[in-house]
């Protein structure tokens, strides 16, 4: 009954923040997925879900090298069939790093090849995101021009990789299915009701056409998409929100946008990525 | 005596073996005078660090490597690996020719950029085994070492970081049909399109046997310059006649590619000699004019030209018959006498 999910994603993705509201979420107990009991180690959820009750983010989690795992017991119904969740949180930088060298510390690993399930995470309008190459930049590079700094590995190429690696790492389920993967696309309150309405995958096709299109073309992972805020708006741009939320508390707040027939709709419950995933 | 040991004629530090066949590093001569050798010459210029390492006699003297598990690559691939790939689905294996600085790496650089944009016009990508490789390419990181052409195609077993010859693959889904086309494109150096030319050395070029297309990259600069064209018209059919006798005269379909399309448009003049010449040596090709970057990307866009040549080399989806055609019935007719009879 124990099994791991892993959280993936570069740098600024979402990913701690993600794990603070989840944990809010599991331990009220409102969603799809609930805490069936009250786990030994909170420490570190506690210290993000303070940043959201403070109305902040969590600071990134790049700097810090000690592995923080949030180890829970999940339950769909009350006294059904339980299963226990660990949620490493690894910091961005190290899936980039794991890219660009394609080798990872053994035990992160172990870790994926313990793990049959993982959330992907992108975040919008990042300000960590990486574009690809254009014809200008590539053919200075090319001549070797010079003048264009280099930006590095770009955004969709990272992600194209880390899918590889899940491809290769990923265990199977238990009840014999592949693995499964929720790509969540978090900050997605960010966008206009045209692009809610399109979809996060239709903002993936746009921004990373690469990631996209590997993601249609999977056969070893059942992948789904979902939108994600984890509190329903933007606490450091607009303080009339964060006002609200301040005053509301985080309960209640966020929400993850879910296919429905054609559209796509809001969702109170932020635990649907992480209740698909584990498949209870 | 060497200046680690106190016997005499010692070859431990020339040569790293004990003439005597002993472990250096418990041979008694050896080990005190290292540590007497150490102190007395080295004392004045690293005081501070004997003085640390004092105290942690007998600790590591190098701190522990770093392990780490590796991922499968995704740099270019080896026969070996096209090989496996081969075996488990279809691959559109493309055979690319052609001079050095012709154009080849722009080429496939350029067709990388469309991908990663979703601007190849038709088609989408779908997956790739090689993305880091591109992502070289792109970046102009993948010169062959130190201008140094290489002997052969990559071997797994190889140095990351030695850029060696190998074959880029693309799973692209076209738009039209929803067909997934796995190609594998060889990025190899122009200096073994030369060899074939000037000496027929063809081995290093076996992989072309399974091509299903080959493309001819010429430099459209060269050939819009009157002096050189004629040369490199001459070696296109030199090399035309090479393929025939490589591949027994089954020749895939041949696509000649001219670069610069942005600068130069080709004339009919030269379009008709080089038709001229490569049927001279039975074979047949389609000439492609492409632009992998553009000067003038008002006129002629950056990738211009690449669309086209990935849907002449992949071909035109096949047709097939109906499978099961309806037939009207016309009234009177004396259908089952007939039945079959009108097929």
């Amino acid at each position: 009954m124990s099994r791991s999910i892993i959280l993936l994603g570069g740098p600024d993705s979402g990913k701690t923040n993600y794990i603070g509201r989840l944990w809010r979420a599991l331990d009220g107990g409102t969603g799809a997925l609930h805490a069936a009991e009250q786990p030994e180690d909170i420490k570190f959820v506690l210290e993000v879900t303070d940043h959201l009750f403070e109305g902040g983010f969590a600071p990134r989690s790049e700097h810090s090298d000690a592995r923080r795992d949030f180890e829970v017991v999940v339950a769909a119904t009350k006294d059904g069939p339980r299963s226990r969740v660990v949620v490493p949180d690894i910091s961005g930088e190290l899936w980039r790093n794991a890219v660009i060298n394609s080798e990872i510390d053994p035990d992160w690993m172990n870790e994926l090849r313990r793990a049959d399930a993982a959330l992907l995470f992108v975040r919008v309008d990042s300000d960590q995101d990486v574009r690809p190459l254009d014809w200008v930049t590539s053919r200075n590079m090319l001549e070797r021009l010079g003048g264009d700094e280099d930006q590095g590995l770009p955004t969709q190429v990272m992600l194209c990789e880390l899918i590889r690696f899940l491809e290769i790492s990923l265990s199977g389920r238990d009840d014999g299915k592949i693995p499964r993967l929720s790509v969540v696309v978090t900050a997605w309150d960010r966008v206009d009701a045209g692009k809610f309405e399109q979809g996060p995958v239709v903002f993936l096709e746009r921004e990373y056409p690469l990631v996209a299109g590997r993601l249609a073309d999977l056969e070893r992972l059942d992948v789904q998409v979902f939108g994600l805020s984890v509190v329903g708006g933007d606490l450091k741009h607009d303080p009339d929100y964060r006002l609200a939320f301040l005053d509301a508390g985080l309960d209640g707040q966020g929400w993850v946008a879910v296919r429905d027939g054609d559209g796509w709709r809001k969702d109170p419950d932020v635990t649907l990525p992480i209740a698909w995933a584990v498949g209870l | 005596m060497s200046g680690s040991c106190s016997f005499d004629g010692c070859t431990v530090d020339e040569t790293g073996l004990c003439a005597l066949s002993r472990d250096p590093s418990i041979c008694g001569n050896r080990a005190t005078d290292e540590a007497a050798g150490a102190t007395s010459a080295d004392a004045p210029a690293y005081e501070g660090v004997a003085l640390q390492s004092g105290d942690s006699l007998g600790a590591p003297v190098l701190d522990q490597p770093v392990r780490a598990s590796a991922f499968p690559s995704s740099r270019t691939l080896g026969l070996a690996d096209l090989n496996a790939m081969m075996g488990a689905r279809y691959v559109n294996v493309v055979g690319i020719l052609g001079d050095p600085e012709s154009g080849k790496t722009a080429c496939l650089a350029s067709l990388y950029l469309l991908v990663s944009h979703a601007m190849l016009a038709g088609w989408s990508f779908a997956d790739s085994r090689s993305l880091a490789a591109f992502e070289e390419i792109a970046r102009g990181a993948r010169d062959w070492n130190d201008g140094k052409t290489p002997e052969q195609m990559t071997v797994h077993t190889e140095l990351a970081d030695d850029h060696g010859p190998g074959f880029l693959h693309l799973r692209l889904l076209r738009l039209s049909d929803g067909r997934r086309v796995d190609l594998a494109l060889p990025d190899v150096p122009g200096e073994w399109t030369q060899a074939l030319v000037n000496t027929a050395r063809s081995d290093r070029l076996d992989f072309m046997k399974s091509a299903e297309a080959i493309w001819i990259v010429l430099d459209g600069r060269t050939l819009a310059d009157i002096e050189k064209r004629q040369g490199l018209i001459a070696r296109v059919g030199q090399l035309a006649g090479r393929l025939n006798t490589m591949l027994d005269g089954r020749a895939p379909r041949l696509m000649v590619v001219v670069t610069h399309r942005d600068l130069h448009i080709l004339g009919d003049n030269v379009t008709s000699r080089l038709q001229t010449e490569l049927v001279r040596r039975g074979a047949k090709a389609e000439i492609v004019g492409i632009a992998p970057f553009s000067d003038l990307p008002d006129n002629v866009p950056a990738g211009f030209g690449i669309a086209e040549l990935i849907d002449l080399t992949v071909g035109k989806p096949a047709e097939r018959p109906t499978f099961w055609p309806s037939t009207e019935p016309t009234a009177g007719d004396r259908a089952y006498l007939n039945y079959r009879g009108d097929r």
